[in-house]
């Protein structure tokens, strides 16, 4: 009997990505043979328009347009390049509440991520649970920073704003009352078939795998490389805020979910920290001069690395500013891994990797 | 960060010399418009566990020259240099264009040459 392939795409707009990317799969009656990608269909040009259209000063709020979901860790990791090439020296208080904003979206993130993968088992009603326990944590997001989503909270020398001490009430609270919803989370993805055995061995990248394709966040550690920008940087002060390096091994669908879900429990405490040991002083502080030189800024985003290199020879005008997203280079894993799978499981793997395109298509 | 220039005869051998699969991450292929034809190409590397540690290769072009491929050594690198392709009108080996800029799109939008 000849064997017949079919071509599938998955995307650009897709009911189990809602996202501009396409997927199109070359399957053997339902297992996965081959993958091509497109990813371009809403390139943006922000890159360009931080060279040409925008003061260095007034980039952090452009870059943190790039993705509603990313935006702290774009103006971030920005902000942090330009710092370091005007030599500036940030307050303790300052940088204490951006790893705050960092890891509260961090939060976030990861349970829209988990709530996503529910979706695409179809269990809608897990989907919808943690979707509901998300909600208080992006209103924590809009007590801090006045949005939900896309703050406009990191400047050039610091925060736009403080907390005071009725806001970090409020984020213990909320955050005591996340914690013990989480820990169920992880005992229902444990043991709920549906989210247990259903994903174990699925999608997976093998740790030998993983290096070869340079894999990052989640996708990386959930193979068991211990790799985090959280660790290897001392941009920000992670050292003394409790941060653990979360791995698993199987590199699979549940590895991945696992890693997200206690590296939550580990934003929690990092949070409760923060709100512990807030140091006094300044929340900004006044920069002169213009950037001069090149530099790279690495930060850990929810879904990997992010880095920026900028440079700058003295002028308002920047020469170049390069953002290197976590999804665009994990594209070339992604698409390894869906190779020989079922084109069944498809949905569930993408929302796995938990793909953000608007970063990707910055 | 630490830079150190190669040449594109030499490129290739340095990385392959560097690159250690379990103790170096690619990060991206890098490109900086210097003037209207030249433009510096960076290859980024970190440093697993290894705090602040960047190592940065690079060389400068023109965009008749041709830059080699590090894909049979680094597979992932393939999206940075069709990224570099699209975005600087440069040619990489073995990388083609249309990754990110379709047929209409205007063309290599960083290099200086590209005007609005």
């Amino acid at each position: 009997m000849s064997k017949k392939t079919i071509n599938i795409p998955l995307g650009s707009q897709h009911i189990s990505l809602l996202e501009p990317i396409r997927f199109k799969f070359v399957c053997e009656n339902e297992k996965i043979l081959e993958v091509d990608s497109d990813v371009g269909f809403v390139h943006r040009g922000v890159e360009r328009a931080c060279t040409t259209k925008f003061k260095y000063d007034a980039i952090p709020y452009v870059v943190a347009r790039i993705c509603g979901l990313c935006a702290i860790t774009h103006s971030l990791s920005y902000t942090m390049a330009i710092e370091s090439l005007l030599g500036a020296n940030v307050s303790k208080r300052a940088n204490y509440l951006r790893v705050l904003m960092v890891e509260l979206d961090r939060i976030h993130s990861h349970m829209l991520c988990l709530s996503h993968v529910c979706e695409n088992t179809g269990y809608e009603a897990m989907f919808m649970k943690i979707m509901g326990d998300r909600e208080p944590v992006m209103d924590l997001q809009e007590l801090i920073s006045g949005n939900r989503i896309q703050f406009d909270y990191v400047s050039i020398g610091g925060v736009n704003r403080d907390i005071d001490p009725e806001i970090a009430r409020k984020i213990k609270q909320t955050l005591k009352e996340l914690r013990p919803k989480i820990q169920d989370l992880i005992t229902e993805f444990q043991n709920n078939w549906s989210l247990s055995l259903r994903f174990k061995g699925i999608g997976a990248l093998s740790m030998q795998k993983a290096y070869e394709f340079n894999a990052i966040g989640p996708l990386a550690r959930a193979a068991g490389i211990k790799t985090d920008v959280r660790s290897e940087s001392s941009e920000l002060p992670y050292n003394e805020l409790g941060f653990e390096l979360i791995t698993k091994e199987g590199g699979d669908i549940y590895a991945r979910n696992m890693v997200r879900l206690y590296e939550i429990l580990n934003s929690i405490s990092m949070c409760e920290n923060i709100v512990d040991g807030m140091p006094e002083g300044a929340i900004i502080t006044k920069l002169k001069g213009k950037p001069s030189g090149e530099v790279i800024s690495r930060l850990e985003a929810p879904r990997g690395e992010l880095m920026y290199y900028v440079k700058g020879h003295g002028k308002a005008m920047l020469d170049r500013v390069r953002i290197k997203t976590p999804t665009f280079s994990s594209i070339p894993a992604f698409m390894d891994i869906f190779i020989g799978q079922e084109y069944a499981d498809a949905p569930a793997i993408l929302a796995s990797f938990d793909p953000c395109m608007s970063c990707t298509a910055k | 960060m630490k830079k150190v220039e190669v040449t594109l005869k030499n490129v290739c051998n340095v990385i392959r010399e560097f690159y250690k699969l379990k103790e170096h991450q690619f990060l991206t292929l890098n490109g900086v418009a210097i003037d209207e034809k030249t433009i510096e190409i960076q290859w980024i590397f970190s440093h697993y566990a290894k705090v602040d540690k960047i190592v940065v290769f690079y060389v400068e072009v023109t965009e008749d020259e041709l830059i080699p491929s590090i894909v049979d050594l680094i597979p992932s690198a393939i999206i940075s240099q069709r990224e570099l392709v699209d975005m600087f009108g440069v040619k990489v080996q073995d990388s083609e264009s249309g990754l990110y800029l379709d047929e209409d799109s205007m063309k290599k939008p960083l290099s200086l040459g590209c005007a609005l």
